[in-house]
């Protein structure tokens, strides 16, 4: 039963590569019409679909290489035992249980050009109305989008953060520290090494994570680019059915950048254990 | 709205259950069976007692308050009471419902619904993919009392539908605006522009259905009315009506909110940009939803609701049954229910929805008849008169229409700036 509970996790995957492969091809699903190269041909010749493409891509790798920063600080600041650090360690993780859904329309009530910041704004004096605000929701650069993102990955980040420092690393400091490494020393030699290995497969996962979401893009991001998962539910709740084939062009090429970026950790681990050797 | 990944793992799950069941599998409990298109030959009173005491299932759109409140607590109760029928109502809207059914038929699984709230496009693409049963809905009693002139009802998207869906309601497009920030709005829409041309930043529309169906209106009013688009889809016809609506759309696209370059996705984040004063209009597919969102507290008090005179469609609403339906006798008894007078008059009314009926007026008792007309005549009841509403609604047309405005939108206009 142990055995079988991978395979158990895994089928649905399989089983969903192999259904999305046939209907990209035509030869299954909603407008499937039997074998045919034309939700391809139409999908990857689509300017929009590689803008989107893109825009996702920076989207999904700033909030990440953000959310990472801000989190290694946050563990690296407050992971001693002190009442203090207790304090900001469990205030860090509050955002945590928050869906996020509820974050996309905190997002919207706050940084929308209506919203919380652009009121303050003018009741402050900053803008002559709260419209002349920049605007941060649907944003062609994604600002309110990677903020949103950032307040809702940090936690998680951090969480790992905080566990890999409580679990590693403070042996091979101790002894550092014994042999006379000053505290920049340990950090850069011990702590540093020991915490971005620990955390890169967190990473990794926010990255694919954010690159395939939809809550927050879908009330936060701008319609033109479109990102990559709002293009797919476009085409899949399309009025023609002809496109449905295309949301699961897409879908692959989504699955594609997320097993991209776990291919690449591997590798890179793999690598390191060498050197390690 | 649905994750795509959760629309293809629950397609997944279902192809796997699927696959554990047998074929022959017995009826569940609940179901009746038959067809519908069976049914209909049947006395009503058969079709009644085969309904007693099962369960309706029914995928609606289920995104207005008021209009759960209507199904949930008026319809349902009298559903239970007078013929025990137990109604369940499913979230999904258009092209869910579609790709719902073509999942349940590849995976050879038993139907989920009894009963869909259905239109124009989605209407098209069940026909096209044979995945309704009937034709069943002329043979309802209260098929007998539906206005019989009206198009508007006979045929959806210019498909007659010949008893394939059930109408339940008719509405018109219409263009909400603020009395206190805009006291006398635009009529028409060479008005509408001039009034864009006065007020830069002020107007947009949404990327759904409203916002096609805006964009129709602008063919509309551009290139001669409805009537050069009638009779089908026409690639010449198309072409020569949207040339002057990609002209106006370059022209006023720069004096959208935002400068044209975000459009608000559905016709619930147009109604939000407006009662934030983001802008100052925003549309409705029923010229009676204003007074339900002022009362729901979501659109201000003082928002009312106009038409584009030269550019405001009329359309239908309509309930059919899936392929694989397992209680077709019970949605064609909801169907009947949903036809009723009492029915269509509490749906009328503007404190419960202000869905317009598809009656004939003429064609009932007079205490129904006097009431329908008391309800038409209650200033407070509509939000336009009827006969504004009649003078300048206009039909709809092929649903190819629909669909090429919304792709060539979405290449020239949405993403046309080259980024």
């Amino acid at each position: 039963m142990g055995r079988l509970l991978p395979l158990l996790l895994a089928a649905p995957v399989a089983a969903g590569l192999v259904y999305a492969g046939l209907a990209s091809l035509g030869l299954a699903g909603t407008g499937g019409r039997g074998w045919t190269l034309v939700h391809w041909a139409r999908t990857l010749g689509d300017p929009g679909v590689w803008r989107g493409f893109g825009w996702t891509l920076w989207i999904a790798g700033a909030s990440t290489a953000l959310a990472t920063g801000i989190a290694v600080l946050l563990a690296v600041a407050f992971r001693g035992g002190s009442r203090r650090d207790h304090l900001a360690r469990l205030l860090t993780l509050a955002p945590l249980p928050i869906p996020h859904l509820v974050a996309g329309v905190s997002g919207v009530l706050i940084l929308g050009q209506s919203g919380v910041l652009a009121r303050l704004g003018y009741a402050l004096g900053w803008v002559a109305s709260p419209a002349d605000m920049p605007p941060l929701v649907a944003d062609p650069w994604g600002i309110g989008l990677i903020l949103s993102l950032i307040w809702k990955e940090v936690p998680f980040l951090a969480l790992v953060a905080f566990s890999v420092l409580a679990s590693r690393g403070a042996q091979l400091e101790e002894a550092a520290r014994t042999l006379g490494a000053r505290p920049f020393a340990t950090f850069r030699w011990i702590t540093w090494p020991v915490l971005w290995r620990g955390i890169l497969p967190a990473v990794v996962a926010v990255f694919a994570f954010v690159a395939g979401s939809w809550e927050l893009p879908s009330l936060l991001a701008p319609s033109d680019p479109l990102a990559l998962s709002l293009q797919i539910l476009e085409r899949q709740t399309d009025p023609s059915l002809a496109r449905r084939g295309e949301a699961f062009v897409l879908t692959l090429l989504s699955l594609g950048l997320a097993l991209f970026a776990v291919l690449l950790h591997e590798t890179l681990r793999a690598r390191w254990a060498v050197l390690e050797r | 709205m649905a994750r795509p990944l959760l629309l293809l793992t629950a397609g997944l799950a279902m192809t796997l259950s699927a696959a554990c069941q047998k074929d022959d599998a017995a009826p569940s409990g609940t179901a009746v069976g038959g067809n519908a298109a069976v049914w209909a030959e049947h006395p009503w009173d058969d079709i009644v007692a085969a309904a007693q005491g099962t369960e309706v299932r029914w995928r609606m759109w289920r995104g207005d308050p008021s209009i759960n409140a209507f199904i949930e607590g008026w319809v349902a109760p009298r559903l239970l009471e007078t013929y025990g029928i137990i109604l369940r109502t499913v979230d999904a809207q258009g092209p869910e419902i579609v790709n719902q059914l073509v999942v349940e038929r590849e995976a050879r699984a038993r139907g989920f619904a009894d009963l869909v709230w259905i239109n124009g496009e989605t209407f098209h693409q069940l026909m096209e993919e044979g995945l309704l049963q009937g034709p069943w809905a002329h043979r309802i009693p209260h098929a007998a009392l539906l206005d019989s002139t009206s198009t508007t009802l006979l045929e959806d998207f210019e498909r007659p539908i010949e008893g394939w869906e059930s109408p339940w309601g008719r509405v018109q497009f219409a263009m909400i605006y603020d009395t206190l920030r805009t006291p006398s709005p635009p009529r028409t829409v060479a008005e509408l522009g001039a009034w864009i041309q006065a007020n830069p930043g002020r107007f947009t529309h949404d990327q759904a259905f409203s916002g096609v169906t805006f964009l129709k209106g602008l063919m509309y009013a551009l290139a001669g009315g409805h009537e050069p688009f009638q009779g089908g889809f026409s690639e010449e016809a198309y072409a020569a009506g949207t040339e002057p609506v990609w002209q106006w759309l370059e022209v006023h696209t720069p004096l959208f909110w935002r400068r044209g370059t975000v459009y608000p996705a559905s016709v619930a984040e147009l109604h939000r940009l407006f009662a934030n004063q983001e802008v100052d209009f925003s549309f409705s597919n029923n010229e009676n939803e204003v007074t339900t969102k002022v009362r729901q507290g979501i659109l201000p008090p003082s928002a009312r609701a106009t038409v584009l005179r030269d550019a405001t469609i009329a359309n239908a609403h309509y309930v059919g049954i899936p392929f694989n339906a397992q209680n077709p006798a019970g949605a064609m008894v909801v169907a009947n229910f949903l036809l009723s007078p009492e029915a269509q008059l509490e749906k009328q009314r503007p404190e419960v929805w202000g869905d317009g009926t598809v009656l004939g007026i003429d064609r009932l008792a007079p205490r129904w008849r006097d009431a329908f007309i008391e309800l038409e005549e209650d200033p407070s009841a509509r939000a336009i008169p009827r006969d504004t509403l009649d003078l300048y609604g206009r039909p709809e047309i092929a649903p190819e229409y629909h669909i090429r405005i919304l792709e060539d939108w979405r290449r020239r206009v949405r993403g046309g700036r080259g980024g």
